[in-house]
């Protein structure tokens, strides 16, 4: 479950201080999904890099599943993220010189698990890149290096799932195609997907919704 | 964990971002061993030739026997002996015809290092010997034949001892520069000695025992031996052999340090460089690994484990390469080096390992450390700076690193001190410089077309990175402008040293009545020569009125001793006054001008009195200046000057020095028979022996010359490379924007070459001012400004970095906008 008590984030502008987040209090259930919505600059990301333990807050507090997230420093919250936490972003973000399989091992190497070539190609499978597994991000379209992506963030089985813009990048059918694919794997897996987005028929798709407004949460 | 770093190296190979670290890695322990092997192996070749000119690895001379046991314990150690007896003795042929010769007996074995020769006519062909004289032989200067009367096949007498004359002695390894009061050469063996009784207790002789071997038995022999030496007993090095070969090895060497430093700090540039990009293009990787759980630890491990691994492959890589261009230069100019190379031994190699480890851990690791504390929120947020606040920590470091590896590279701290306070001055003042000049442009840039615009807009706004950058490469330009610098000018001091026309035969005891026939003759030959100077044989007895006493001992050095004065009414030619004034020229006073190093033997300055012996007359002078003079001008030199006329009463002989090709010498027989009396001395040899040497040496600095050049190329290409990936991002956008490639390329290229040309201004600055002090207080040389370095400095830094810029971001025009902006 994650839990976020009046959490607040300020950073240094031009000799005063800009409030991005205005004390946000919030909790989602675990196996929820969720879609936080706000127009550009609304304080989105930021929500989503201090629930994932990304960045640090300027005040309050983000609990998951009992762990003080605040309470940690950056290589606590590094250790809690390998064990908990999946990725999507909106750029992708695979590591260019490494192969799609290479791409998805990664979290589980550095969980030190064993075996992960053959867990790496289940989830590429999973994804229908059973035959890319060889291919480097350039030799991939958007689409696919999303769905790469998906592989990689599922493949490590975390409990909760951050997903920023997951389509932001892709065209209207692609996009659709990856959705469909992190709802299906959401049910399989089990986990709860906090999802970042602007577009509200892909919000709709959750089960409870976050409307952001400069820096704080209004009415759905 | 289960992801090595063997597989994220392999991993980031593939990816090719390795490349440019590893490439300055490879280069600079490439570049560093092979220099120093180079060097190492040269120097032990040149000495192997120098040690012609002792005719052994090391010898001991002594007036009176030297210990047989000394022998022994020589053969016992492995090592070749020979010994040699000088000594002058009346040479006669038949009744009437005697000559007072300089007799040399040698041993079996004579010479252990470097070549005898020999003739069968006087003044003819030489020819390589294989051995010296047998017994019962003689060979003879080739002037003795005229002055006996003799001829090859004929006898002559030698004390109680009839010698069969079988050859023409021409030239020996060791014949040396101490000809002064020397006879013609007479060569005998060694075994013949007892036979003439003219050897006694108390003659005027030189023992030697000569030793050759491997280095290790000669320096361990060398070792056991100093203790022995009794008073009189000497042991000769090469330097004091011979002081111009001693001067030009110590040169080159100096040189080759130098090289060998410079190119260990081009190395560490490029290497910190190449990490610092590498660093820079792998912090988004970080973020994404730490994103997905990987600690700070993790990631110092993984790139701690990757570099070590780097650094040992590098290594080996780089050794190999060392040892390759080393191989590649003795074999490419095996002619220009006649000489056999030693071996290198492990030392190049091992200062190689060490400054790869060095330039890792002081230039490349701190940059990757900094990748630990990467923040992951750039996995969202792309814009996030870069940590590179400890920036200026990491450069102390990696000085302080510097220092220390120059400082056990060069084992000379003067040198090591010399090259920072260099580099220290072109960053402090090049820094400020840049910062001022390249707003400056700006300002003007203002005004001028669209290019220009973008281009002075562009430096302007990477301000201090550009200021660092032209910082770096001023150093570069610098360093390798500092060995064109010192080269050019060590390599034109050799050569004016001993140029084509300097006097390679010296004429002594010309008596006063021949002085105008021979310098007629001399004349009608068109021989070139130099002045004719008195010499008139002159003992000190004392100094300040305080007796000096009377000894031969040459150990002692405040003795009565006997040696040659002149008289001169001007300061002579290549002298320089360093202490006292020079007389009027019609001075009748009695003055006297000392050679500075004959002075300080007899602890003597100016104001003192001193008190000869001319002849049969005591004469007192009083010391009005001391000299410096040039031992190696081939010109005659005199310790002692006196004013023409306080001499001119005294009996004289007079000397002088001349010029004759190798086919001309035929000359010096028609010569020596028309005036018989005359020593004539072939110095011909001698010369071209250090001419040879010096060739050598010059050969070496040039090849060490284009390796630094090419180290100093990587440093600039990683120097460019560092900001190609901000530049390559703004034109690619441009190109997207629609932007010709003329104008795209043209304001590249005038970024580039505006760096360069600030660059090339610094360095010029910078190198002549480290010229000035290295040749001023290291490699005891005279400075002198160099006009040509201005131009090329300045214009080859422009074109060379605008060149490389323009070149490396030459794909923005070649491929779509998308692909570069996709790839950085």
């Amino acid at each position: 479950m994650i839990k976020c008590e009046n959490l607040q984030k300020r950073v240094p502008m031009a000799g005063t201080e800009l409030e991005i987040l205005k004390g946000i209090t919030l909790e989602i259930k675990s196996g929820e999904s969720v879609a936080i919505i706000g127009a550009s600059g609304s304080g989105k990301s930021t929500l989503l890099a201090l629930l994932a333990g990304l960045d640090e807050a300027s005040g309050g507090s983000v609990t998951i599943n009992g762990t003080d997230l605040g309470a940690l420093d950056e290589d606590g919250r590094a250790r809690f993220r390998g064990q908990h936490i999946g990725f999507v972003f909106q750029s992708f973000q695979l590591l260019p010189s490494l192969t799609a399989l290479e791409n998805v091992m990664l979290p589980l190497e550095l969980q030190g698990q064993s075996n992960v070539e053959k867990q790496a190609e289940h989830y590429l499978q999973r994804v229908e890149l059973g035959a890319r597994t060889g291919h480097y991000p350039l030799q991939l379209s958007g689409g696919e290096q999303q769905r790469v992506a998906l592989a990689r963030a599922f493949a490590s089985r975390p409990a909760i799932l951050f997903a920023d813009e997951p389509t932001g990048n892709l065209d209207t059918r692609t996009g659709e195609h990856i959705i469909d694919l992190v709802f299906e794997l959401n049910r399989e897996e089990g986990t709860t997907l906090v999802l970042v987005t602007h577009d509200a028929a892909l919000a709709g798709r959750c089960g409870r919704r976050f409307r952001l407004d400069c820096g704080a949460l209004v009415k759905e | 964990m289960s992801m090595t770093a063997t597989r994220m190296l392999a991993r980031d190979w593939r990816g090719g971002e390795l490349g440019v670290l590893v490439m300055a890695l490879v280069l600079a322990v490439g570049v560093v061993s092979g220099i120093s092997a180079f060097t190492s192996r040269l120097q032990s070749a040149l000495v192997q030739e120098s040690h012609r000119f002792l005719a052994a690895d090391t010898v001991v001379s002594s007036g009176r026997p030297l210990p047989e046991e000394w022998l022994q314990q020589a053969e016992e150690d492995g090592l070749q002996q020979a010994v040699t007896l000088s000594f002058p003795s009346m040479v006669y042929a038949g009744e009437d015809n005697m000559y007072l010769a300089s007799i040399k007996a040698v041993s079996d074995a004579y010479p252990l290092r470097g070549e005898l020769t020999f003739g069968m006519q006087p003044f003819g062909e030489v020819v390589p010997a294989m051995t010296g004289p047998r017994r019962d032989e003689v060979w003879l200067d080739s002037r003795l034949f005229s002055l006996l009367d003799v001829a090859v096949g004929e006898q002559v007498t030698i004390g109680e001892k009839e010698f069969l004359i079988v050859a023409v002695a021409r030239t020996e390894p060791d014949q040396g520069s101490s000809f002064y009061g020397f006879g013609p050469r007479v060569l005998m063996h060694y075994d013949d000695i007892p036979a003439t009784g003219v050897v006694q207790p108390g003659s005027r002789v030189e023992y030697r025992q000569l030793y050759a071997g491997s280095e290790a038995a000669v320096q361990a022999f060398s070792q056991w031996l100093q203790p022995q030496l009794q008073d009189g007993q000497k042991a000769v090095n090469i330097d004091e052999g011979q002081p111009s070969i001693g001067n030009a090895l110590d040169r080159a060497e100096s040189f080759l340090l130098l090289a060998g430093s410079l190119a260990v700090v081009l190395a560490g540039v490029a290497v910190a460089l190449a990490a610092r990009r590498f660093s820079e293009r792998h912090h988004d990787y970080v973020a994404i690994i730490k994103s997905l759980g990987a600690t700070s630890a993790t990631v110092d491990r993984l790139y701690g484990s990757s570099l070590l691994l780097l650094g040992l492959i590098a290594t080996v890589m780089g050794c190999a390469l060392g040892f390759a261009i080393q191989a590649i230069f003795f074999e490419l100019f095996a002619e220009q080096l006649p000489v056999q190379p030693g071996s290198s031994g492990i030392r190049p190699y091992a200062i190689g390992a060490v400054t790869s480890l060095t330039c890792l851990f002081c230039f490349a690791w701190p940059p990757l450390r900094r990748l630990g504390q990467a923040s992951p929120l750039r996995v969202l947020r792309r814009d996030l700076p870069l940590e590179g606040s400890r920036a200026i920590n990491d450069y102390a470091l990696g000085l302080l690193a510097l220092a220390l590896l120059m400082w056990w590279y060069s084992q000379d701290w003067r040198l090591t001190l010399a090259v920072l306070a260099g580099l220290a001055v072109t960053a402090g003042l090049g820094l400020g410089l840049a910062l001022t000049l390249l707003k400056g442009g700006r300002f003007v840039g203002m005004s001028a077309g669209s290019i220009w615009r973008l281009a002075l807009a562009g430096l302007q706004r990477r301000g201090m990175a550009n200021a660092l950058q032209v910082v770096i490469f001023s150093m570069a330009i610098m360093m390798l402008l500092v060995l064109v610098l010192v080269r050019t000018s060590l390599i034109d001091e050799w050569q004016t040293q001993l140029p084509a026309d300097s006097p390679n035969h010296f004429m002594l005891n010309i008596g006063p009545e021949d002085v105008p026939a021979i310098e007629q003759l001399l004349g009608e030959e068109g021989v070139p020569r130099e002045a004719f100077y008195p010499m008139i044989r002159g003992r000190i007895m004392s100094v300040n009125s305080e007796e000096l006493v009377s000894t031969e001992d040459i150990e002692e050095q405040r003795r009565q001793r006997e040696t040659n004065l002149t008289w001169s009414a001007g300061l002579p030619q290549d002298n320089t006054l360093i202490a006292g004034q020079w007389w009027p020229a019609d001075s009748d006073q009695a003055l006297v001008s000392l050679e500075e190093s004959f002075a300080e033997r007899l602890g003597i300055k100016v104001g003192d009195s001193v008190g000869f012996l001319v002849g049969s007359q005591p004469l007192e002078a009083e010391v009005t200046s001391i000299r410096a003079l040039d031992w190696q001008s081939m010109r005659p030199n005199f310790y002692l000057v006196f004013p023409p006329k306080l001499l001119a009463s005294y009996p004289s002989t007079f000397m002088t020095s001349f010029h004759l090709e190798t086919e001309d010498k035929a000359f010096l027989n028609r010569f020596i028979r028309l005036f018989p009396t005359v020593t004539v001395i072939e110095m011909d040899v001698v010369i071209e022996q250090v001419r040879s040497i010096i060739s050598q040496v010059s050969a070496a600095i040039n090849l060490v010359l284009v390796v630094i050049l090419a180290a100093g190329a990587l440093v600039l290409i990683a120097g460019v490379q560092a900001s190609v990936d901000a530049r390559m991002h703004e034109s690619a956008l441009l190109r997207a924007l629609g932007a010709p490639r003329r104008l795209i390329l043209g304001s590249l290229l005038i970024e580039f070459a505006t760096l360069g040309l600030f660059a090339g201004f610094l360095a010029t600055v910078a190198a002549e001012l480290s010229v000035y002090i290295l040749q001023t207080y290291i490699m005891d040389m005279r400075y002198a400004p160099t006009l040509w370095i201005w131009p090329v400095g300045i214009l080859s830094g422009a074109l060379i970095i605008g060149s490389l810029g323009v070149f490396s971001c030459r794909k923005v025009v070649s491929v779509s906008p998308v692909t570069v902006l996709r790839e950085l």
